[in-house]
Protein backbone atom coordinates (compact mmCIF):
# COMPACT_ATOMS: atom_id res chain seq x y z
CA UNK A 1 0.00 0.00 0.00
CA UNK A 2 1.20 3.20 -0.90
CA UNK A 3 0.48 5.83 2.06
CA UNK A 4 0.48 9.46 2.11
CA UNK A 5 -0.01 11.08 5.46
CA UNK A 6 -0.79 14.67 6.31
CA UNK A 7 0.62 16.46 9.02
CA UNK A 8 -1.43 19.38 9.64
CA UNK A 9 0.15 20.70 12.83
CA UNK A 10 3.09 21.47 14.77
CA UNK A 11 3.88 18.82 17.08
CA UNK A 12 4.82 15.37 16.34
CA UNK A 13 1.71 12.81 15.72
CA UNK A 14 2.30 9.64 18.31
CA UNK A 15 0.55 7.95 15.66
CA UNK A 16 3.65 8.24 12.85
CA UNK A 17 5.77 5.80 14.62
CA UNK A 18 3.20 3.35 14.20
CA UNK A 19 2.55 3.58 10.73
CA UNK A 20 3.77 1.08 8.02
CA UNK A 21 3.51 1.11 4.23
CA UNK A 22 4.92 -0.34 0.94
CA UNK A 23 5.41 3.66 0.55
CA UNK A 24 4.94 6.21 3.02
CA UNK A 25 4.77 9.84 2.09
CA UNK A 26 4.42 12.23 4.93
CA UNK A 27 3.22 15.67 3.33
CA UNK A 28 3.39 18.93 5.41
CA UNK A 29 0.02 21.09 5.03
CA UNK A 30 -1.24 24.41 7.05
CA UNK A 31 0.77 24.38 10.46
CA UNK A 32 2.66 21.43 9.55
CA UNK A 33 5.10 23.01 7.37
CA UNK A 34 6.93 24.54 10.54
CA UNK A 35 8.51 20.75 11.02
CA UNK A 36 9.82 21.81 7.46
CA UNK A 37 10.87 25.27 8.16
CA UNK A 38 11.85 25.84 11.79
CA UNK A 39 14.74 24.48 13.96
CA UNK A 40 14.67 23.55 17.56
CA UNK A 41 17.84 23.92 19.29
CA UNK A 42 19.76 23.80 16.46
CA UNK A 43 18.19 20.38 15.32
CA UNK A 44 15.45 19.77 12.49
CA UNK A 45 12.44 18.36 13.87
CA UNK A 46 12.05 14.52 14.45
CA UNK A 47 9.42 14.51 12.45
CA UNK A 48 11.83 14.55 9.54
CA UNK A 49 13.84 11.48 11.06
CA UNK A 50 12.05 8.91 9.13
CA UNK A 51 13.40 7.45 5.92
CA UNK A 52 10.25 8.04 4.22
CA UNK A 53 9.30 10.57 1.19
CA UNK A 54 8.65 14.44 2.68
CA UNK A 55 6.27 16.81 0.99
CA UNK A 56 5.90 20.66 2.24
CA UNK A 57 3.13 22.55 0.48
CA UNK A 58 4.73 25.57 -0.54
CA UNK A 59 1.27 28.52 -0.82
CA UNK A 60 1.18 27.57 3.05
CA UNK A 61 4.84 28.00 3.48
CA UNK A 62 4.37 31.41 1.59
CA UNK A 63 1.89 32.26 3.96
CA UNK A 64 3.72 31.80 7.01
CA UNK A 65 6.57 34.12 5.62
CA UNK A 66 8.81 31.47 4.21
CA UNK A 67 10.10 30.83 0.63
CA UNK A 68 11.04 27.22 -0.65
CA UNK A 69 14.79 28.00 0.22
CA UNK A 70 13.99 28.23 4.06
CA UNK A 71 13.38 24.51 4.22
CA UNK A 72 15.50 23.37 6.72
CA UNK A 73 15.86 19.91 5.13
CA UNK A 74 16.60 19.52 1.58
CA UNK A 75 14.61 15.37 1.69
CA UNK A 76 11.79 17.93 1.83
CA UNK A 77 10.27 18.41 -1.90
CA UNK A 78 7.94 21.68 -1.77
CA UNK A 79 5.31 21.19 -4.05
CA UNK A 80 2.05 23.55 -4.63
CA UNK A 81 -1.47 22.35 -4.89
CA UNK A 82 -0.97 21.36 -8.33
CA UNK A 83 1.56 18.69 -7.27
CA UNK A 84 -0.45 17.79 -4.30
CA UNK A 85 -3.41 16.42 -7.16
CA UNK A 86 -0.73 14.73 -9.18
CA UNK A 87 1.06 13.22 -5.76
CA UNK A 88 -2.73 12.02 -4.15
CA UNK A 89 -4.07 10.76 -7.91
CA UNK A 90 -0.46 9.36 -8.95
CA UNK A 91 1.74 8.54 -6.37
CA UNK A 92 0.14 7.51 -3.52
CA UNK A 93 -3.27 5.22 -2.93
CA UNK A 94 -4.80 6.00 1.11
CA UNK A 95 -4.43 9.24 2.91
CA UNK A 96 -4.25 9.77 6.64
CA UNK A 97 -5.15 13.37 8.08
CA UNK A 98 -3.29 13.93 11.44
CA UNK B 1 -8.61 11.47 -14.76
CA UNK B 2 -9.85 10.37 -11.68
CA UNK B 3 -12.34 10.93 -9.05
CA UNK B 4 -11.68 11.89 -5.44
CA UNK B 5 -13.91 12.14 -2.24
CA UNK B 6 -13.07 14.37 0.31
CA UNK B 7 -14.67 14.48 3.91
CA UNK B 8 -14.14 17.64 5.91
CA UNK B 9 -15.73 18.35 9.46
CA UNK B 10 -13.62 21.29 10.85
CA UNK B 11 -15.31 24.87 10.80
CA UNK B 12 -15.13 27.51 8.50
CA UNK B 13 -13.46 30.08 10.96
CA UNK B 14 -10.71 28.62 13.34
CA UNK B 15 -9.69 26.49 11.18
CA UNK B 16 -7.31 26.28 7.56
CA UNK B 17 -8.79 22.80 6.76
CA UNK B 18 -11.68 23.79 4.80
CA UNK B 19 -9.62 26.59 2.97
CA UNK B 20 -7.13 23.56 2.15
CA UNK B 21 -10.19 21.25 0.96
CA UNK B 22 -11.54 23.92 -1.26
CA UNK B 23 -8.03 24.85 -2.59
CA UNK B 24 -7.16 21.39 -2.83
CA UNK B 25 -10.96 20.64 -4.73
CA UNK B 26 -10.75 23.73 -6.76
CA UNK B 27 -6.86 22.49 -8.40
CA UNK B 28 -8.04 19.01 -9.18
CA UNK B 29 -11.40 20.06 -10.31
CA UNK B 30 -8.93 22.43 -13.07
CA UNK B 31 -6.69 19.13 -14.00
CA UNK B 32 -9.71 17.56 -14.75
CA UNK B 33 -11.15 15.40 -12.04
CA UNK B 34 -14.33 15.16 -10.32
CA UNK B 35 -14.37 15.56 -6.63
CA UNK B 36 -16.91 15.13 -4.31
CA UNK B 37 -16.67 16.89 -1.01
CA UNK B 38 -19.10 15.80 2.19
CA UNK B 39 -19.37 18.55 5.04
CA UNK B 40 -19.88 17.28 8.52
CA UNK B 41 -19.79 19.07 11.89
CA UNK B 42 -18.68 22.44 12.18
CA UNK B 43 -17.92 22.42 8.35
CA UNK B 44 -21.33 22.46 7.67
CA UNK B 45 -21.12 26.17 8.36
CA UNK B 46 -19.86 26.73 4.65
CA UNK B 47 -23.47 25.90 3.39
CA UNK B 48 -24.95 28.86 5.18
CA UNK B 49 -26.80 31.19 3.04
CA UNK B 50 -25.82 35.22 3.98
CA UNK B 51 -22.16 35.51 4.95
CA UNK B 52 -20.33 38.25 4.19
CA UNK B 53 -16.60 38.89 2.85
CA UNK B 54 -14.62 40.06 5.21
CA UNK B 55 -11.27 40.86 4.81
CA UNK B 56 -10.06 39.18 7.78
CA UNK B 57 -12.33 35.85 8.03
CA UNK B 58 -12.12 33.13 5.29
CA UNK B 59 -14.59 33.61 2.61
CA UNK B 60 -14.67 30.62 -0.06
CA UNK B 61 -18.04 30.88 -1.72
CA UNK B 62 -17.09 32.41 -4.97
CA UNK B 63 -14.88 29.36 -5.28
CA UNK B 64 -17.20 27.13 -4.63
CA UNK B 65 -19.31 28.78 -6.59
CA UNK B 66 -17.37 28.42 -9.32
CA UNK B 67 -16.80 24.50 -8.56
CA UNK B 68 -20.58 24.09 -8.64
CA UNK B 69 -20.82 25.49 -12.07
CA UNK B 70 -17.84 23.59 -13.70
CA UNK B 71 -19.84 20.38 -13.00
CA UNK B 72 -17.02 18.19 -11.66
CA UNK B 73 -17.65 19.29 -8.18
CA UNK B 74 -20.22 18.33 -6.02
CA UNK B 75 -20.38 19.57 -2.30
CA UNK B 76 -23.09 18.16 0.49
CA UNK B 77 -23.62 18.81 4.22
CA UNK B 78 -24.47 16.41 6.71
CA UNK B 79 -28.70 17.53 7.26
CA UNK B 80 -28.14 16.42 11.14
CA UNK B 81 -25.33 18.45 11.46
CA UNK B 82 -26.50 21.47 9.81
CA UNK B 83 -29.79 20.95 11.58
CA UNK B 84 -28.07 20.39 14.69
CA UNK B 85 -26.61 24.47 13.73
CA UNK B 86 -29.55 25.99 12.67
CA UNK B 87 -28.95 25.44 9.31
CA UNK B 88 -31.84 24.01 7.24
CA UNK B 89 -32.51 23.33 3.55
CA UNK B 90 -33.93 27.05 3.40
CA UNK B 91 -30.93 28.60 5.24
CA UNK B 92 -28.44 26.26 2.74
CA UNK B 93 -26.63 28.19 -0.06
CA UNK B 94 -28.08 27.03 -3.72
CA UNK B 95 -26.17 24.35 -5.62
CA UNK B 96 -25.13 22.70 -2.27
CA UNK B 97 -26.61 18.79 -1.48
CA UNK B 98 -27.73 18.25 1.94
CA UNK B 99 -28.18 14.49 2.85
CA UNK B 100 -27.70 12.37 5.58
CA UNK B 101 -24.41 10.48 5.95
CA UNK B 102 -24.69 7.51 3.32
CA UNK B 103 -23.72 10.33 0.79
CA UNK B 104 -20.91 10.22 1.95
CA UNK B 105 -20.62 6.29 2.27
CA UNK B 106 -21.61 5.84 -1.46
CA UNK B 107 -19.74 9.02 -2.76
CA UNK B 108 -16.36 7.05 -0.90
CA UNK B 109 -17.45 3.40 -2.21
CA UNK B 110 -17.26 4.81 -5.95
CA UNK B 111 -14.02 7.26 -6.20
CA UNK B 112 -10.62 6.45 -6.75
CA UNK B 113 -9.25 8.00 -3.62
CA UNK B 114 -10.28 9.77 -0.22
CA UNK B 115 -9.31 12.36 2.22
CA UNK B 116 -11.22 12.59 5.26
CA UNK B 117 -9.81 16.01 7.18
CA UNK B 118 -10.80 15.78 10.73
CA UNK B 119 -12.95 18.28 12.97
CA UNK B 120 -11.37 20.46 16.03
Amino acid sequence: MRLAVFVSEYREPAMLERLKAEKLGIVLVQNGVYHAALKKDGNVSPVLSKDVEYYALSEDLQSRGFSDSDVVDNKVKVINYDGLVDLIFNDYEKTIWL
Amino acid sequence: MGKITIGCFSSLVGSMSLDFAIKFSDAAVKKGHEVDLWLSGNGTMLGKKGQSKFRDYSYLMDTVMELINSGKFKITNCEACAKARGIGREDTVEGFGVASMDWYLASAFSTDRILHIGGE
